[in-house]
């Protein structure tokens, strides 16, 4: 569904990928980890082209992709990302920031749009909030607002870059569940988290990153019952309580 | 949060605020020709008979303005995007260039046509963005009057018999100027717009066009609304330096006036006249403003967006 093949990005002087390599079967659930700077919202940011890999090629559903002859704006709307801050559309309401993709990229009908918009609301539970502004709505609501939107466009495969971490504690849990509800009807999804308890129950696999390159991968429970490499040990020593 | 009594009872203070201040503006000014030309009196009958010519000023300047805000406005929007746009560092060029030709060598002289062909386009999207930076600095780092009478030279030099010569050299003079200071309006209102907004349109997969046109620029048009409004006034004013280049807009009637004898007649009239229009103005903008205002964007945000904007801060930093 998704392959990387060795990629290289450079910002600058720093080199923040070095040689990826992944796989992502169709439906599967890959949860990233590493360390800050490991290069894991970059990763991500390859895969949708909203940054280049300097070397190395990605591949959606066996097309090559970071090619002059595709268009980026076509590989965006095969690939849905979340980010961390939400990054709603300020000026917009809930089921306008849902239907701006369709209406605009995809030419659907306002009133179609409309419709699918506040079905797509109240999958994630927001059926009520159509018509709040992103600054009228808790942390929560506005990133499984922003989950709806990605979902508009109907992609093949989501990508998550720490959808969790910029919300308060009380609001991590719907977020999370709206994921996993996502992940059982076989979204393929990449998801940038350190939401272990998420990883352990939904992840089919979960890839460590430190330094630009993967270290160490495999199904969750092999991975943090028996981590075979020093730095993913000492990683996930800091982090799993 | 502020109640909604709270906020209304704000709201009529400052209706009353409003029409006390320019109560007492009036009432300054009314005695202060009182104490000037009391003994003289104003002469009210001759004021009603020229209100006539004068209105037909004030609709020549309005009209001067209104062109060349307008004709700025499109100036400044696509000024102040290139000043805000990025290059590509011409050393990531070349490395870009290294990596495509070492993939596919045997397309090298089409290769080498397409660096050729970037290295061009990259080249002049930096002089354009210089020769912006350029202009803006020009227009406001010299005086308006110097501007049009600069113009208004190269009119009377080589296109000496076009008609209309004075006014078509006043407006291009006043829009190459508007379209200047709003360029530097846009740039800061469109840098103003958080970048995660630009990332996430694109990645709905909007173009680089779409993102600006369906949301950078509606919510930079909100947020500089206040000093577009500024500039449409003060050009509004600066439209009075046309009565020198012999166009009959407002204050050419007043020094018309003026010299036939009626001095304070004329000026207080005109005043009057641009003090309406100016007044009004501001009060429709801030009309509209509180009309289309959006909870979040811009200056008047509720606590419950300031506490989310400060958590999306320290998230990104």
């Amino acid at each position: 569904m998704i392959r990387v093949e060795d990629i290289h990005k450079h910002f600058g002087a720093l080199h923040v990928l070095r040689g990826i390599t992944l796989d992502i079967a169709r439906g599967e659930v890959v949860v990233v980890v590493g360390p800050s700077g490991s290069g894991k919202s970059t990763l991500l940011r390859c895969v949708n082209l909203l940054v280049e890999p300097d070397e190395g090629r990605v591949f959606i559903d066996g097309v090559h992709v970071n090619t002059p002859d595709i268009r980026p704006e076509w590989v965006r709307q095969q690939v849905g990302m979340v980010f961390q801050s939400f990054n709603l559309f300020t000026h917009l309401t809930a089921v306008q920031n849902v239907t701006l993709g369709l209406i605009r990229v995809k030419g659907t009908d306002k009133d179609a749009a409309e419709k699918r918009g506040k079905e797509l609301l109240a999958r994630v539970g927001l059926a009520a909030k159509a018509d709040a502004y992103p600054a009228e709505l808790s942390g929560g609501q506005q990133q499984r607002v922003a989950i709806a939107r990605a979902l508009a466009m109907d992609p093949k495969a989501m990508l998550f870059d720490e959808p969790t971490s910029a919300l308060d504690p009380e609001y991590i849990r719907e977020v999370l569940d709206v994921m996993t509800a996502l992940a059982r009807e076989g979204m393929t999804m990449i998801v940038v988290s350190h939401e272990m308890g998420f990883a352990r129950g939904v992840a089919s696999r979960i890839v460590f990153l430190d330094e630009g390159k993967v270290l160490e991968e495999g199904p969750p429970e092999e991975v943090f019952a028996h981590p075979k490499n020093e730095r993913t040990r000492a990683f996930f020593s800091k982090i799993l309580r | 949060m502020p109640s909604l009594t709270y906020r209304l009872r704000r709201a009529n203070l400052n209706r009353i605020e409003s029409i006390l201040a320019l109560a007492l503006i009036f009432g300054v000014i009314a005695s202060m020709t009182d104490v000037l030309i009391g003994d003289r009196g104003l002469n009210t009958v001759y004021m009603g008979t020229v209100v006539d010519i004068f209105l037909r000023g004030m609709y020549l300047s309005l009209y001067i303005t209104t062109a060349s805000f307008a004709l700025g406005l499109g100036i400044g929007f696509l000024v102040g995007w290139i000043r805000t746009t990025r290059t590509v560092p011409f050393k990531r060029l070349l490395r870009d260039f290294r990596l495509t030709s070492a993939d596919a060598s045997s397309h090298a002289s089409s290769q080498y046509l397409l660096f050729g062909l970037s290295i061009v386009w990259t080249g002049l999207k930096y002089v354009v963005r210089r020769i912006m930076d350029g202009y803006v600095e020009i227009m406001r780092g010299t005086p308006l009057f110097v501007q049009i009478f600069f113009v208004w030279s190269i009119f009377i030099v080589f296109l000496t018999r076009m008609p209309e010569r004075d006014l078509l050299a006043v407006l291009l003079a006043m829009t190459i100027n508007t379209g200047g200071y709003q360029g530097e309006i846009f740039r800061g209102g469109l840098q103003t717009v958080h970048s995660g907004q630009v990332e996430a349109a694109r990645a709905l997969g909007l173009s680089r066009w779409r993102a600006m046109r369906y949301v950078v620029l509606p919510q930079t048009l909100r947020l500089i609304t206040p000093p577009l409004t500024n500039e449409y006034i003060g050009l509004l004013k600066a439209s009075a330096l046309a009565f020198y280049f012999g166009v009959q807009e407002l204050t050419y009637y007043a020094k018309q006036e003026a010299f036939s004898g009626h001095v304070f007649e004329a000026f207080i009239l005109t005043s009057a006249l641009y003090l309406i229009v100016t007044f009004t103005l501001a009060k429709v903008i801030t009309m509209i403003e509180r009309r289309y205002r959006i909870p979040g964007l811009g200056i008047q945000q509720a606590p419950a967006a300031g506490k989310l904007s400060r958590k999306e801060t320290a998230a990104s930093g």
